[in-house]
């Protein structure tokens, strides 16, 4: 909300969150090192093949934009549910189902606007899959917390089955040897094209997922739809006397959270991930990863671009790890451990703040902290 | 050392010059406070006058800026409350802190550090509530205990760590009368076997006269005044804390339990006279010519199988007060909810001018035009940790609007007006709502409220746990409402809150209204008979 504006208080708190943050990630970065030492990996390398994954080698800026946009759309969903007191955790699935029906989509039609209406289907597919979530919610009193979460592993399994059928997603292009699970491949005309700037290459979904930041996060603060959803998220009680209905706009805040997500995953699908094919596992933790950049950012839109940056930089980076020998599980705790480094500083500033400042009396966590199995 | 001037006794807690700021706002400046073992100290003064600050300095949950504490001749410094209760200082917070899916003994021990056994902890909280004669059941739930006994289980959760000074803050915001005299019975009890010091934090001039030794006055972070109780009186007190001469009457609330612990004084008797005389020119003017406004006909209302609004029928005019007088838990809060657009009615109706309410749509009331001041603000009446200009502009955030998008500017600038209006003093438009002080956030939600023009205003115990001045704000606000046109439904439990204010007088009881009463003939004897159950007039053909 509104901050009043006192600047030197304000000043030592964003110094203490660096210097936290600076801390936090030493900390990850030398654990994680004895770790690699302990199990005999060169640690040194590591750490190495980690930046130049992300960053130093040529055209890995590109990479690392294009694994960031997806991560921050889903974080963008999150946040408006958030905002509307409901906890939808269930990113990864909303994901998969929105992807699985942008390749329908794009793999079943014809025509100049095949594209949109694939981004359309992953919209759609999304928003639906959250939907259930919604309607669970309020018409049996199931938590949106657990029906999310639960709802993710029908979503894998389900566009799994999905593979299995050449009416539904499987290829069915006859030449194709192994064409075991996955789907057919997008058309040329049907993928998003790139930008290329100073030898490194990125999707165009990139600049939709800043604008799409940029805009949630005028319509949060500034829009009578925002200042309605957070005084739903805040107070339902007072929501319901001053008009606004809790059911409509808090399925509807569910929806358009898991719609983000579908988004998330039709952009991907589109953009090349996976080859421009659904297969098994396409999410691919992006869902769950949106989820934490969320949290990292404190579910303020704009901060969530440089942090699903760093969490964008973290995916490309370890992928270079798995060049260096170190086992595959290994390069995970790394990872994990970085999240964790991300994800404990805003945390402690959180904590403290509360415990300093007089409560003046039990006010609603704003910012449910979910425990993400991964 | 002994610096024990006047009294006797050394004193259990001397606090000197005591200093606390927050930002811009000095909470405590300079204060300067002794608790005498043996002795009740009545702390009095308006919300936001820095009494809990000082007592939160005391038991560590805020450190002081400047100044110091000592306890028994020996400067402490007490950095949490851990070290508070080491040192023998214990407290009852306003709001309780008990959670409500424990069991009472479980409660308890709640923070102890030690391993337990369930049998002797159980003894041990029976024993200690034997001992002080605050009789409970300690396998009960809390979550099922009336407001009463959960402050009982505080007391216990207090004493049991036998400490040396008890402070209590506002105590009684929650109980009924009877439940507070009886809380003052064991805190005598306390003080005079024990030799413990209390301090009474309230700003209630009835109970600080009963219950207290002697009384510091605070206003704006100083102490203003100290006095032995046998020599104040209610008036001075009153004129101290607010800073000006309080009219008694408007301000009959702020006494409400006077009659109920103490007949005797000369102050009451003028209180009443005063009062009743007030009421005779409340009720001489005729307002039955005007159009009924505000008509709940027959509501009806279930919950978990219990009907906890019976055929319900009330009708408003235009211009009138109509008091809900009831014991709590009759149906007031339901009544409230009804007409704050939160429940859906499982019969009857509610209409204002003849328009019918869709109940339990999100907004329907407030459609209508029915303002509503809730019974508990934090839970229908506000978002705490929205700003003050949001809170005021919260059901009309489109007329600041423009495409849908809010126009910043715009809104502040209405909310500084609001708050200029109903002199809502907050460090400006963008503080936190929760920031401010009780009677500054009731002031808000009477800002917005009343800001709208609405048909129907419905006030519900709007001055619970508010002071001399915030009550006599509000009255004087409510009657204006009444005299510019306003339908006004006053739900409260307070006889002397309805007696003062109402045109006329409706008795709630399980639900039903089982009396109604024209200023002119109620009376608190007569009322107290409908309370306690006595119809006038039994309705005997109501379930046809």
């Amino acid at each position: 909300m509104s901050s009043n504006g006192t600047g030197s208080p304000k000043m030592m708190r964003g110094a203490k969150l660096v210097a936290l943050y600076v801390l936090a990630i030493a900390i990850a970065l030398a654990l994680s090192a004895l770790l690699i030492a302990v199990t005999g990996g060169p640690w040194r390398k590591v750490f190495t093949a980690l930046i130049d994954g992300s960053v130093r080698k040529p055209g890995r800026w590109g990479d690392t934009l294009a694994e960031s946009a997806p991560l921050l759309i889903v974080a963008l969903g999150a946040i408006i549910s958030t905002r509307a007191g409901l906890v939808n955790i269930g990113q990864e699935g909303q994901l998969a189902v929105g992807a699985a029906t942008a390749t329908y989509v794009a793999t079943q039609s014809s025509g100049p606007f095949v594209l949109v209406l694939a981004l359309l289907g992953g919209v759609v597919g999304g928003a639906v899959w959250a939907g259930i979530a919604a309607l669970l919610k309020y018409w049996r009193k199931v938590p949106e917390v657990i029906s999310t979460l639960l709802l993710v592993f029908i979503a894998s399994q389900g566009t799994g089955y999905l593979l299995t059928r050449t009416f539904l997603l499987l290829d069915d292009d006859p030449n194709k040897p192994n064409r075991v699970q996955t789907s057919a491949q997008l058309d040329a005309d049907t993928r998003i094209g790139f930008i290329r700037i100073f030898g490194n290459a990125f999707p165009w979904s990139v600049v939709l997922a800043v604008v799409l930041a940029v805009v949630v996060s005028v319509l949060l603060s500034r829009s009578t739809w925002g200042f309605r959803l957070t005084v739903l998220g805040r107070n339902p009680r007072t929501a319901q006397r001053i008009g606004v209905p809790v059911v409509l706009a808090g399925a509807s805040a569910l929806m358009l959270s898991g719609a983000f997500a579908g988004l998330a995953g039709a952009t991907m699908l589109a953009a090349g991930t996976a080859n421009y094919r659904y297969t098994p596992g396409f999410a691919n933790n992006v869902g769950w990863e949106g989820l934490l950049v969320a949290l990292v950012a404190r579910n303020r839109p704009l901060a969530c671009i440089p942090v699903a940056l760093v969490f964008g930089a973290l995916r490309t980076g370890s992928g270079f790890l798995a060049a260096t020998g170190v086992e595959r599980s290994i390069v995970d705790v790394v990872r994990s451990l970085l999240v964790l480094a991300l994800l404990v500083p805003p945390a402690i500033v959180a904590i403290q703040r509360r415990r300093v400042s007089p409560p003046p009396a039990p006010v609603s966590t704003d910012e449910p902290v979910v425990a993400v199995a991964r | 050392m002994e610096g024990a001037g006047a009294s006797a006794l050394a004193p259990a807690v001397r606090l000197t010059g005591v200093t606390k700021r927050y930002g811009p706002v000095v909470a405590c400046a300079g204060v300067d406070l002794e608790l005498l073992p043996g002795e009740v100290h009545g702390i009095l003064g308006e919300n936001g006058a820095g009494k809990s600050t000082l007592m939160k300095i005391l038991i560590g949950l805020v450190q002081p800026d400047e100044g110091t504490v000592e306890l028994g001749g020996r400067e402490v410094v007490i950095h949490d409350p851990q070290t508070a209760a080491e040192l023998g200082i214990g407290m009852v917070h306003q709001h309780l802190s008990l959670v409500e899916a424990l069991t009472v003994w479980e409660n308890v021990l709640l923070g102890d550090a030690s391993k337990f056994d369930r049998s002797a902890a159980r003894r041990q909280v029976m024993e200690t509530a034997d001992h002080y004669g605050l009789e409970i059941d300690p396998d009960r739930r809390v979550g099922e205990l009336s407001a009463g006994l959960r402050q009982r289980v505080e007391l216990i959760k207090c004493l049991r760590r036998d400490p040396k000074i008890l402070i209590l803050d506002e105590p009684t915001s929650v109980l009924t009368p009877a439940e507070s005299e009886q809380l003052f019975t064991t805190l005598r009890d306390v003080v005079a076997a024990e030799q413990r010091a209390v301090a009474l934090v309230s700003h209630k001039l009835a109970e600080i006269l009963h219950a207290t030794d002697c009384i510091t006055i605070m206003r704006q972070g100083r102490v203003v005044e100290r006095s032995r109780t046998v020599e104040a009186t209610a008036p001075a007190l009153a004129k101290a804390m607010v800073g000006r001469d309080v009219s008694l009457r408007t301000s009959a609330a702020a006494f409400g339990a006077i009659d109920l612990i103490d007949q005797g004084t000369a102050a009451d008797q003028a209180l009443r006279a005063e009062r009743d005389e007030a009421a005779a020119a409340v009720a001489a003017s005729d307002r039955a010519a005007r159009p009924v406004v505000l008509t709940i006909d027959r509501a009806r209302l279930v919950r978990d199988g219990v009907t906890v609004l019976d055929d319900l029928s009330i009708e408003v005019r235009a211009g009138e007060i109509v008091g809900i007088a009831g014991v709590e838990g009759n149906g007031q809060r339901e009544l409230g909810d009804l007409l704050s657009s939160l429940v859906t009615l499982d019969g009857g109706s509610v209409s204002v001018n003849g328009t019918t309410a869709r109940t339990g749509r999100a907004g329907c009331m407030a459609d209508l035009g029915i303002g509503v001041i809730p019974e508990d603000r934090h839970d229908s009446g506000c978002v705490l940790d929205m700003s003050v200009a949001e809170n005021l502009m919260l059901d009309r955030i489109d007329s600041t609007a423009r495409m849908g998008l809010i126009d910043r500017k715009r809104m502040r600038a209405r909310a500084v007006e609001l708050m200029r209006e109903f002199d809502i003093q907050a460090a400006g438009p963008d503080a936190p709502f929760g920031s401010l002080s009780g009677g500054n956030q009731q002031r808000v939600v009477l800002a917005r409220e009343l800001g709208h023009r609405p048909t129907v205003l419905v006030a519900a115990q709007p001055t619970r746990g508010l002071d001399v001045g915030a009550i006599e704000y509000m009255s004087n606000r409510l009657r204006a409402a009444a005299d510019s046109g306003i339908a006004v439904l006053l739900i409260s439990t307070e006889l002397e809150e309805i007696l003062a204010l109402s045109n006329r007088i409706v008795v709630l009881s399980r639900g039903r209204a089982i009396g109604e009463l024209d200023r002119r003939e109620a009376t608190s004897e007569r009322l107290g008979l409908l309370l306690g159950g006595v119809g006038i007039d039994e309705p005997t053909g109501a379930s046809a």
